[in-house]
Parts: structure tokens; sequence; C-alpha cells
């Protein structure tokens, strides 16, 4: 008996449905990636602590007022584009300074970088020191019976910075670890009526700076842009290598930025 | 003598359409990886300044380890007239029974809250890991922000992200 020949199937409606398919796709969907600036937001302190008093020097501060006014370090600053330069002199005026010549500028007030933050120039044998030092307090606060275990959380977490900035050095390849004065940062303050945009475009403009300070020094440093760690990082968050990269980057130029709470 | 048209007129030969399905679902499969799906229509109307060198939310959004607030200037002109609204929030899909409804910032809370307690307890990440993404209008006040950032704080909520469009490419 001769084999029955199995009907085709007509596919010609194939097209009609993948179109459709395609259509609700291209209708349930956008093409623009959603980006924005990520800030965290500093814990809720209970008991006020007096807070040790910041110099002037230390403080980038940008004030934004209810009528979207500039002013940036106590001078009025008409275009928000400005913002980027004055954060980029904020770092850099006192970077390339050596060790001896920041105690003369310090203590000098008529230099001209004497109002802006200060550079401390680690060697690999002070951070061994100064690391030994803080694994012994750690592990004597952590033998101390009754100890407060926040106290002891606090001495280690003493230690990770100074394991952390001696893997920076290291990969750094320098003899110094510049790094800037610990309480500089950047303090937005803004009023209640300022406008989203004022204060976006703030943030945008610190960003800015803060890609050209490490951009500049990745490509000082294995002659690549900042851009392609990120990309990286963007693709293969755990890669060791490039981690270390942007850690050693941001321990070069940290980016603290301090937002207060407009008054009522 | 025609050299060319031997055998009279033939009919136009039809084109083979048998690889247009082919072509279709390359298509249709390269739209379904370029583009996310849209979280949420707001209520309210949200103009997005613009920033350069912000961060792509995208795998945040992946993990759906992100909340997005909207705030801004509420579609419905009529029901913001009637409760003295300028501003409003428009939080996303848990907790909006009422579309018409507009919110303030002292559901913040309880929404952040609903959308953790939401979550299947495998994907759980700790509260003060999920992003809570503002996308706020360029002219709304920066103090309605502060509020949310404040009301966040207590819950210790404590990543929070500024969205802005950003053209550039990186």
């Amino acid at each position: 008996m001769a084999k029955r020949e199995i009907p085709e199937i007509n596919a010609g409606s194939m097209a009609d449905i993948a179109f459709l398919l395609l259509i609700f796709f291209l209708v349930t969907t956008t093409m623009d990636r959603d980006k924005a600036y990520i800030r965290p937001i500093p814990k809720k302190v209970e008991i006020e602590t007096p807070q040790t008093p910041i110099q002037n020097r230390d403080i980038l501060e940008i004030l934004a007022n209810n009528s979207n006014n500039l002013m940036v370090r106590g001078k009025e600053v008409r275009n928000p584009d400005d913002i980027s330069d004055l954060v980029l002199e904020f770092y850099r005026k006192n970077e390339k300074l050596s060790s001896s010549e920041t105690d003369v500028a310090s203590a000098d007030p008529g230099y001209a970088g004497f109002e802006f933050p200060f550079y401390t120039r680690y060697t690999i044998d002070e951070i061994d020191a100064s690391l030994y030092k803080a694994e012994k307090e750690a592990e004597d606060m952590e033998k101390t019976p009754g100890a407060d275990p926040v106290l002891v959380k606090y001495y280690f977490s003493k230690v990770d910075e100074w394991e952390k900035k001696r893997k920076a050095l290291k990969l750094y390849g320098k003899t110094e670890l510049p790094e800037i004065s610990i309480q500089a940062h950047m303090r937005i303050v803004v009023q209640s009526k300022t406008a989203y945009e004022l204060f976006a475009k703030i943030q945008s403009e610190i960003e800015e700076a803060m890609f050209e300070l490490r951009d500049d020094a990745s490509q000082r440093i294995w002659g690549f842009g900042y851009s392609r760690i990120v990309t990286r990082l963007g693709s293969e968050p755990t890669d060791a290598e490039f981690l270390a990269k942007k850690a050693l980057l941001e321990a070069l130029y940290p980016a603290r930025i301090i937002e207060v709470t407009p008054k009522k | 003598m025609s050299k060319f048209n031997k055998g009279g007129k033939k009919p136009a030969p039809s084109v083979n359409t048998s690889s247009l399905p082919d072509i279709v679902f390359m298509l249709l499969f390269f739209f379904m990886v370029a583009t996310t799906t849209k979280e949420a229509d707001p209520t309210v109307e949200v103009i997005q300044p613009t920033g350069i060198r912000a961060e792509d939310m995208t795998p945040f959004k992946q993990r759906s380890e992100i909340d997005f607030i909207y705030l801004g200037v509420p579609r419905n002109k009529k029901r913001a007239a009637e409760a003295d609204i300028e501003y409003a929030l428009f939080l996303d899909n848990v907790m909006q029974p009422n579309p018409n409804e507009l919110y303030t910032v002292n559901t913040v809370r309880q929404w952040k809250k609903d959308k953790f307690d939401a979550k299947p307890e495998r994907m759980k990440q700790p509260m003060s890991e999920v992003i809570t993404c503002i996308k706020a209008d360029e002219k709304a006040p920066t103090g309605i922000i502060f509020d949310i950032r404040k009301e966040l704080q207590e819950i210790e909520a404590l990543k929070l992200a500024y969205s802005v469009t950003d053209n550039s490419n990186n």
C-alpha cells in the first residue's frame, strides 16, 4: 500500500502572527533607558553628638535659593555649567604639592590655595605601620571583656580602611598615595522652592567633574579612559581587576556629597 | 522579428514570501532585547530635566530592586483643584487602587512597606538595599523631594536615585 502523503500546513499566516507580536512589543515597551544619580541617605541619628569643627577649606558649598540663583563658596554663579570647573579646582588646587610643600603652604595664609583642601601622602611603610597598629587595636578591643560590639565593629572598619589603602597604593605603582583631606566634601544646600531642574543640574555637574578627575587619572595610570572601566563593570560586575581599578580611582577622588534638608 | 518577446506575454512571477515570517521574527526579537517594558502610565505629568553621566538603572530594574516615584502636576486638573494640591505623587503599580487618587508624601512609607512585603521571600533584598527612584518634573520644588527623602530615612530605605534624561551614550 502506498504511503499517504502528509498534508502540508499552510504557513501563510505565520507572518501575520509575528507582525501582531511585534506590534504588541513595540507598543508596550520603551526604548529610552532610565538614568539616575544614586545617592545614599545617611542613617537617622538618635543622639546628636557634638561635631568636630570642619575647616572652611574642606567645604565646597553649593547654594541654590527659592528663585533659583546659585552661589558656590560664597560667590554668585550665573551659569550653572561653571559648577563642574569649580569642583575640579577644589580637587586639583593642592593635589600636586609634595608633603613638605603641603606643610609649608598649610601654615601660610597668604598662599593662593590656602582655602582649598590639602592632600596627605602615604608611603607604603606608613600604611603598613598604621595597618599593623589598627589591627592590634582591633584585636585588643575584641578581647576586652564586655566590649561594645559597635565599637569593635568600628575598630575593624579602620583595619579595612588601611587595607584598602594598601591595595590602592600597590595598584597605583607610585611611591606615595595622595589622599584628599578626610573631611573634604561637597555640600548641596537648597531651599524648599528650588526647582528640581537646578538640583539635578548640580548633581549632573558634580558627576561630570568626578568623571573628568577619574578619567584623567585612569588615562595617566593605564592609558585608557574611565568609561572603559564603567562599561566593563556594567557587563561583568564581578571582574576583580576592574573592581580594584575603580576602587583606586575612588580612593584618589572620593565623591563625598552632603545634601542639606531645607528649613521650612 | 522580435527576438526578446518569444512565447507571448508572461504573467509577472509571484514573490516568494516564505521567509517573511523569519524576517519579522528577527525584528520581533530585536525589539524584545533592545527595549524595556514600561512600568506604569503615571497620572502626573513629568518632564524630566537633562543631565549627563547618570547611572543606568536597567540592571536594577531587571532584578526588580527599584521602586519608582513620580512627582509632577496631576493630569486630572479638576481633582487637583478640588483637593488643592499643586504637585502630586504617583507610586508605581502596588497601591494604586484608585487611579484618580492623588497621593502625597505621607503615603510613601506605607507604599514602600507594601511593596517590600509583596515580594516573594527568596527575592527579598533588605529594605536599605532597594533603590527608590524619584522621577520628578523639572519645575517641581525640591522641598517635596527632601520630604520624601525624610520619609525614606525613617523606614531605613537608604538608597535614593534622582532620575534625569541622559542623551549621551555611556
